[in-house]
This record gives C-alpha cells, structure tokens and sequence, in this order.
C-alpha cells in the first residue's frame, strides 16, 4: 500500500520540478541579493528600510489594503456562495459564469470601466446628485475607497469559490437538528452554519489578502504614484533606481508577509478543522 | 485482452525527451536563420511603429520587426539584465537613459560607414561619438481640454492657480517628460533662464510642493492620465507632447497643447545599436532607414514631431515665439534615481 502510495507521490514530481525551476531557484537567488553587502552578509539594506518613515507608511498601507479588499470580498462572497449552494441547473452556470467570465477581462480594461464609475460626472456621482444625497461630486477617483472597490471585485472569485465549496458539503441536517432544539435563526447561525464554514473563509481570505498584498497594475493604475505600496516600490527599485539590494529587500518582506498568511491561515484552518 | 502497441516506455521517455528538446532549441534556431529583429521602444510610439515603420521595414530591408513597447527605464533594465545575451537589435529610448545605457556599456557606436543617413541630422542629434542618435523630436508643454480652457494655458505658472484645485495631474520623474514639470517650477522659484534654473533643484521641488492641491494625481502610465483629460475629469495634463496630443486633436477630440510663454521643451528620442544584439546587419539597416528621409518624413508628419534629418521638411511645426529648452541631460542621469526618490516622497499622499 505504502509502495502504491510512494509511486502516486511520483506524480508531484513535474509540478515540484517546475516549481524548483521557475519558483524556487530565481526567488532565492533574489533574497541572496538582500544580505549581500559590499564586504559579504549585512543586513543594511533591512534596517535602512525600517528605519525610513516613508517605508514604513508604504507598509502599512500595502496590509490596510490588503486588510480591507479581504473584509470587503469577505461580505460580499460569503452570501453569494450560500446562493450559489442553494443554486441548481440553470441558475447554477449563471453564478458561475458570472463569477469566472469577469477574470477573462484584463485589469486594465476594468480600471479604465472603474473610471468611467468612479468620476466626477460619472454613473454613481451622478446618482448621488440625483437622489440628493450629494451637492456636488465626490471625489472618488485616486482614492483608497476606489483601490479597495477594485481590487475586491476583480479577486472575488478567490473568497466565494473555496467559501462555496466548503458550504455545499455541509451537512445541511446540522442546523435543523439545532433548530429542533429551539435554537432561534441568529444562534444557529453564528453557532453552527458559521463557524462550520469557517475554514473555506479562512482559506479565501488567504488567497485574497496574498493577493491583495502584493498586487501591483490595479493601484498603479487606479491610486497612480502618490498611493504607492510595497509592489510598486519594488518595481520603483529594480526599473527606476536600479537598486537590486532594496527591490530585493522588499521582495523578501512582501514575501514574509505572504509567508506568514499562509502558515496562519493554515493553522488557523487546522484549528477550527480540529474543533468541529 | 489488452493490446499492446509496440511502444515502449522507455521508447516513450526517449521520444518525448526529443520533443521537448526540440521545442526549446526550436524557436533560437529557427530565429537564427530569419530576417527578424526585436526592436524596444516607448509604449507610446506604437501605433506609428505598427502602422508605419513595421510596414516600411519589409518592404525596404526585408526585416521583420518584433515591438517591445515600454519605458526607457524598462528597455534599459531589459538590455542590462540580458548583457551577456542580448535579444533586443536595437532600442529607441530618451536620452538621460542613453547616457546610462552608455555608462554600463550596453550601446554598440553608430557609424556613417554602417548608416550612411547619419550624415544628413542636424549636428546636435547625434550624442557620445555616434553611441545614439535623436531621429524626430516632439516638443512638448502643457496638454488642456479645450471645452474646459478655451484660451489655452498661457503660463506655466497657470499650473499653480488656486482654480485649478484638483484639476492637473503631473508626470512621475520616473517617466521622462516627468523633468519638464520640474524645470518649469525651477523656473517660476528662480526667476532664472533656464540655463541657470535647472540646476536649482532644491528650488524645484520646493515650487513642486506648492503645486500638491491642485493635483488630481502623478502617474507613470501616460495612457489613463491622456484618458481623463479627454474626459474632462481634469484640464491640464502637464509635460505632455506634440506626438501624442496632436494626433488626437486631429482625431477630433477636446484637447490641445499649449506652448507657455516660459519656454517648450525638445523631447529626446533617441535610437541605438544594442551590443552585441542578434543581427547586426539587419539592425544597421533599421537605424539607417529610420534616419532616412522617407521614414523621417512619415513619422514626423503621423507623430507631429520634428525630423533630424535636414533634407526632410516635414512634421511639427514648432510654435513661434516661444524659447525650446534641451536640458543637461548628464546632469538629469547623474541625479534622476535621487529625484525619484524625493519626488515620489514629496507627492505621496
């Protein structure tokens, strides 16, 4: 049995090999980069990055972000996946449909749509005129509230997709039991159904927040140069600067970042696994 | 009963691995024998890259051109990162970038023997001994909405105006019309020629602060700060220039670029042979024939540029009255990373 199950790992080798090559070998040729120093190991390049405001204020803007598209994404998907569950046939390809066709259109177009949105004379400003609720436009365009609009619609196939695969193999006798029992709707709710699908929210929430954290053309093309995150000053190093120490530097933290997501949110996604 | 195939599995490994092999040396050998070279240049130029040049260059020399369009930045990294083995024949990029491109000798000299064209540009076209070459010049200043700004921007101090709050966006330094909004400011703090006020940098960004409410945003990717100012969401747009503003005036479309009383500037496009790089012949060929009259007169008069070449009488034609200032460029490469640097620190929000 353990031979048929030692030949069938086999199987991960391709995809462990690419990995290797395209993956692992460039990136950690790169994080060499960040400790090498003029006379061999240094950590300059990281303590001339913390030591730097502006660095700093770029960090905590990359994760607020990042933070926000994930809770954005969040309230959105969670009930789009419960409908999706409920969905049959027909209506079932319509979700999605509507859910994946949108990934085929290139970020760029739909920032340029989002322009079109977001402006001072455009559909929702003029909506807010309209039904009075505003004077005179609000500025949205080149605004955070924009970036995190944006970025949550175009990686919100990432939240609904695992929320709505954990939600259809939920056994749906659970909360009736609960009910049975005289739990009101609220109770069954926050105590059964929620934390049951806990993991699939843990693991999209993963996906968009490492995402969201390291996206690059959705706010160089909606927030510009003044919003700049971690992505586009590592950009700004390699291309601009020409300063392979602290693109490489930076790489190493948005990848720490990344890093440290992913073993949270497995832990925390073997946590509640354990729990239930 | 299963049949077999006579196909073993090591004959299926050893085929296999034949194939893969063969696809990979494929595309470098086949490209080894062909006529095609791979040209960098600015994202901008490529519809008159696509529509005039690619053309002209089959007929004339038989290439077959591949466009990289982006940056000058991105194209000096690409021909950096890739020294050993180029892949790009030649490069057409702004000139504070050539003088990098020179120092980190990435650049093969352009000789009259090779392109004989070169001896009809103006003098001040051709840089370093030959290293690069301006081909056409756009000029630029300050791109407006006409329904917005009927009269034009006559100054520009007209930038700076309290009622034009959020209504200008700027270039990044990391683009190269980026330095026009810079000098322009150094000029407006000094009150100096230009010839002195460019090296007043800290005066620069001084003013350059002062200009922060008024902007609606920098940008670095030209394409979506152009679409707005068409869409009237804001109505200057400055730095921009004569290639890219006119020809959509021409379209049709509310916009015009406005020549301010301060001085336009010469934007410099320039165009190299990469060391080293595939082709060599072919690549020659390509550079002569952009220095040439018929394709100086084709891309000045499409990109409403001025021609280098001094046979051709064509293209841009540049606004009388007005002073043209041409920067030092070494000066702008010695300092361009920490500009960058204070500029995206001073803008950021």
């Amino acid at each position: 049995m353990s031979g048929r199950l030692d030949r069938i790992g086999l199987l991960a080798v391709p995809a462990l090999g690419f990995l290797a090559v395209v993956y692992a070998l460039p990136l950690a040729m790169l994080l060499a980069k960040s400790v090498q120093g003029p006379d061999g190991f240094s950590l300059a390049e990281y303590r001339a990055f913390f030591a730097d405001e502006y660095n700093l204020r770029v960090l905590f803007r990359t994760l607020r972000v990042a933070a926000l598209t994930t809770a954005l994404a969040f309230v959105i998907a969670y009930p789009t996946a419960f409908a999706m569950s409920r969905a049959k046939g027909i209506w079932l390809t319509v979700f999605l449909v509507a859910l994946v066709l949108p990934m085929s259109l290139g970020v760029v177009v739909k920032a340029f749509a989002w322009s079109i949105l977001f402006r001072a004379n455009g559909v929702l400003n003029s909506a807010l005129m309209g039904l009075g609720l505003t004077e005179r436009p609000v500025r949205m365009l080149f605004t955070e509230t924009a970036l995190v609009v944006g970025a949550a619609n175009v990686f919100l196939p990432f939240m609904v997709l695992p929320i709505y695969s954990v939600i259809r193999q939920l056994d749906a006798r659970l909360p009736e039991a609960a009910a049975s029992l005289g739990a009101t709707p609220w109770f069954r709710f926050t105590r059964v159904t929620l934390p049951l699908t806990l993991p699939g929210v843990v693991a999209g929430s993963a996906f968009v927040f490492s995402l969201a954290v390291s996206m690059y053309v959705i706010p160089s093309l909606i927030v510009g140069e003044r919003q700049q995150n971690l992505s586009m000053l590592i950009a700004r190093s390699f291309l601009f600067l020409r300063n392979e120490a602290l693109g490489s530097t930076l790489a190493a933290i948005l990848l720490a970042i990344a890093i440290a997501v992913v073993l949270g949110s497995g832990w925390a996604a073997a946590r509640l696994g354990a729990r239930r | 009963m299963i049949q077999t195939t006579g196909f073993s599995r090591r004959r299926f490994l050893r085929t296999t691995g034949a194939a893969a092999a063969a696809s990979f040396a494929a595309p470098a050998l086949l490209r080894a024998q062909t006529s095609e070279i791979v040209i960098g240049c600015a994202g901008s130029h490529s519809a008159w890259m696509e529509e005039i040049v690619a053309p002209h260059m089959k007929s004339a020399i038989g290439a077959d051109i591949l466009f990289e369009g982006t940056k000058s930045s991105v194209n000096l990294e690409k021909m950096a990162s890739n020294k050993d083995k180029p892949y790009l024949s030649v490069v057409q990029m702004d000139d504070p970038v050539m003088i990098q491109a020179v120092e980190a000798d990435l650049l093969a000299p352009i000789t009259p023997e090779a392109v004989p064209n070169m001896a009809d540009l103006r003098p001040d076209a051709v840089h370093m001994e030959g290293m690069w070459c301006n081909y056409v010049q756009p000029w630029a200043g300050i791109a407006y909405n006409s329904d917005f700004l009927p009269e034009g921007v006559p100054a520009w101090e007209a930038l700076w105006a309290p009622e034009s709050k959020g209504q200008v966006i700027i270039p990044s330094l990391q683009n190269t019309e980026g330095a026009w909004t810079l000098f322009a400011a150094a000029m407006l703090a000094t009150g100096k020629p230009f010839s002195e006020a460019q090296y007043e940098i800290d005066a620069a960004f001084a003013k350059l602060e002062a200009l922060k409410p008024n902007l609606l945003s920098v940008y670095s990717t030209m394409s979506q700060a152009f679409n707005l100012l068409e869409q009237g969401e804001i109505t200057m747009l400055a730095g921009n220039f004569s290639s890219y503003t006119l020809p959509r005036k021409a379209e049709g479309v509310p916009v015009d670029l406005a020549a301010p009383k301060e001085g336009i500037f010469a934007m410099p496009s320039g165009i190299c042979l990469v060391k080293g790089g595939p082709n060599p012949e072919l690549a020659q060929a390509y550079v002569n024939e952009m220095l040439g009259p018929d394709m100086q007169a084709a891309v000045a008069d499409f990109a409403a540029s001025v021609p280098a070449n001094t046979t051709v009488k064509a293209g841009a034609a540049i606004p009388d009255g007005v002073e043209i200032h041409s920067p030092d460029w070494a000066f702008v490469a010695a300092n361009r990373r920490a500009w960058i640097d204070r500029f995206d620190k001073l803008m950021a929000l």
